[in-house]
């Protein structure tokens, strides 16, 4: 069970910098003071994020994650955060027991996961990424799965104009 | 450059990866330095002045020595600026500015990467610049920047979408985001290239592209009558000059982006005119395509702010649809 052994290759190296990336940036969205910064390091979690999916061989899902939640989305936060009360700081509530308590469910949960990986045995077919994983992509998205897809931009499509009604209401 | 991308990542491969990136990073920095001096004589002649011709002969130096004095001048922080954002957004805005280029394809050979998502590479890319300018306007705690970064944003999310959809029509064409196909599934002849073919595609490219670069008639967010210099106010210095710098990279971005998508890349116009090589082809249509944007600088007012969202959602997202439905239609019909 604790047997790491691997080679160093080079994924291995995208792997673990893109891992530290992704802690680091979701570690200090959480003990940042100010809600902007917070913004910044979760950005910056979603890029290590994309990261790791071009690594899985899904270019596109990486390049639509950088597109949406590291641009968008993020825009979106900063645009939100300087609309209202920007200037308020988090204030540093001391409650000792509470970290303790913290912590171990922190460890416990770190442990029941450790162990059901590594209990785990993954199957290791010999698969080969298609040549042009986007076209599969779309050519899936259009046949199997063209129901789901139409339902969706509906959704979206109401969610859009209820939007426009909205603000509209309030505009008058 | 092809072959190289295939072999295993060694030592020696690292260290020609790296100085082909060091070289291409001299390309540009030499580009932006004279596309500037450049820009300065154009409208100069255009506005029946002289320009630069100070220092150095015909004041070819001139740049040079605007960025000299940028990069000995004092470094100045605002107290109340929130430092460490106010040092991070320069960088956010410039490094996106210069990865997008990977994607680009020169020549035949002559490219960096050859992505299968190439287009969407570049959108993915060039949304995080943004988050770079909002940055800078709200880390320098001035109600001008913060002003100009957020006239900045709004502006480059409305046009960012229909520049994307405007593409459309030509992935569709070509079945391919990968921008090396593109520029292959354009003819010898040049109405076969993407231009003809995607004409209202290719204007609301134009549009939106020189929207997405906030230069004139779009130049909102520095608008200096209403907002001294935009979202840059507070900073000096080198920092400035990354600003800057990132403005001109994307200029150089959108330029290559708009000869390959719909000039048709390396191509020549002709088949008798191919003996000239292709990246002699490119290098006219990307410099036709700049000289391009200089002349509308120095023909067109700015527009106000009121119009400008009004057409990029009214007038460009609506043609941009239409042109994708008709695009759609066409190679539903006569290319299946």
């Amino acid at each position: 069970m604790f047997d790491f052994s691997f080679q160093l290759t080079g994924e291995y190296v995208a792997f673990f910098i893109l891992a530290v990336c992704i802690i680091a940036g979701a570690v200090l969205m959480i003990s940042f003071n100010k809600v902007i910064h917070m913004v910044v390091s979760l950005a910056f979690a979603f890029i290590g994020l994309a990261g790791m999916y071009v690594l899985l061989n899904a270019e596109f899902l990486a390049f639509v994650q950088v597109l949406i939640y590291a641009g968008a989305i993020s825009i979106l936060m900063i645009f939100g955060i300087m609309m209202t009360k920007h200037d308020q700081v988090d204030e540093d509530v001391r409650r000792p027991w509470h970290e303790g308590i913290v912590a171990v469910g922190c460890l416990a949960l770190f442990g029941i996961l450790f162990y059901a990986i590594r209990s785990t045995t993954f199957p290791t077919a010999n698969w080969t990424p298609p040549k042009d994983n986007t076209l599969e992509i779309g050519k899936l998205l259009y046949t199997e799965h063209v129901i789901p897809f139409e339902l969706m931009s509906v959704l979206l499509t109401v969610a859009f104009i209820g939007a426009i009604v909205l603000a509209k209401r309030e505009a008058d | 450059m092809g072959t190289w991308l295939q072999e295993p990542l060694t030592w020696t491969n690292f260290a020609i990866f790296l100085a082909w990136g060091v070289v291409f990073l001299f390309i540009v920095l030499g580009f932006v330095t004279y596309a500037i001096y450049f820009e300065r004589k154009v409208i100069g002649w255009m506005q029946l002045r002289i320009g630069p011709n100070r220092v150095g002969p015909l004041g070819l130096f001139q740049t040079l020595a605007d960025i000299f004095k940028l990069l000995i001048k004092e470094d100045t922080i605002p107290r109340k600026a929130d430092r460490w954002l106010f040092i991070l957004a320069p960088v956010i805005t410039y490094v996106p500015s210069f990865a997008v280029l990977v994607v680009i394809p020169y020549t035949d050979s002559l490219y960096f990467t050859d992505l299968n998502v190439g287009l969407l590479y570049y959108g993915a890319l060039s949304c995080i610049s943004t988050i770079g300018i909002i940055l800078a306007g709200w880390a320098s705690n001035n109600k001008y920047s913060l002003l100009g970064g957020m006239r900045s944003a709004a502006q480059m999310i409305s046009y960012e979408i229909p520049l994307v959809i405007s593409v459309v029509g030509v992935i569709l064409l070509n079945g391919s985001l990968s921008l090396r196909t593109i520029v292959n599934g354009q003819g010898d002849y040049f109405w076969q290239w993407n231009f003809l073919p995607q004409i209202i595609g290719f204007v609301v490219f134009i549009i939106a592209a020189v929207s997405e670069l906030n230069r004139t008639p779009f130049d909102l967010p520095e608008a200096e009558s209403e907002l001294v210099a935009g979202y840059h106010v507070e900073y000096s210095g080198f920092r400035f000059a990354f600003f800057m710098l990132a403005e001109y990279v994307y200029v150089f971005a959108i330029a290559s982006l708009t000869t390959v998508l719909f000039l048709g890349g390396w191509h020549a116009p002709f088949p008798f005119l191919t003996f000239i090589p292709g990246i002699i082809w490119f290098i006219l249509k990307f410099m036709f395509c700049v000289f391009f944007l200089f002349w509308l600088r120095a023909t067109m007012p700015r527009i106000r702010v009121d119009q400008l969202m009004s057409f990029g959602w009214k007038v460009l997202l609506p043609l941009s649809l239409i042109n994708v439905f008709v695009t759609a239609i066409y190679v539903e019909l006569f290319i299946k």
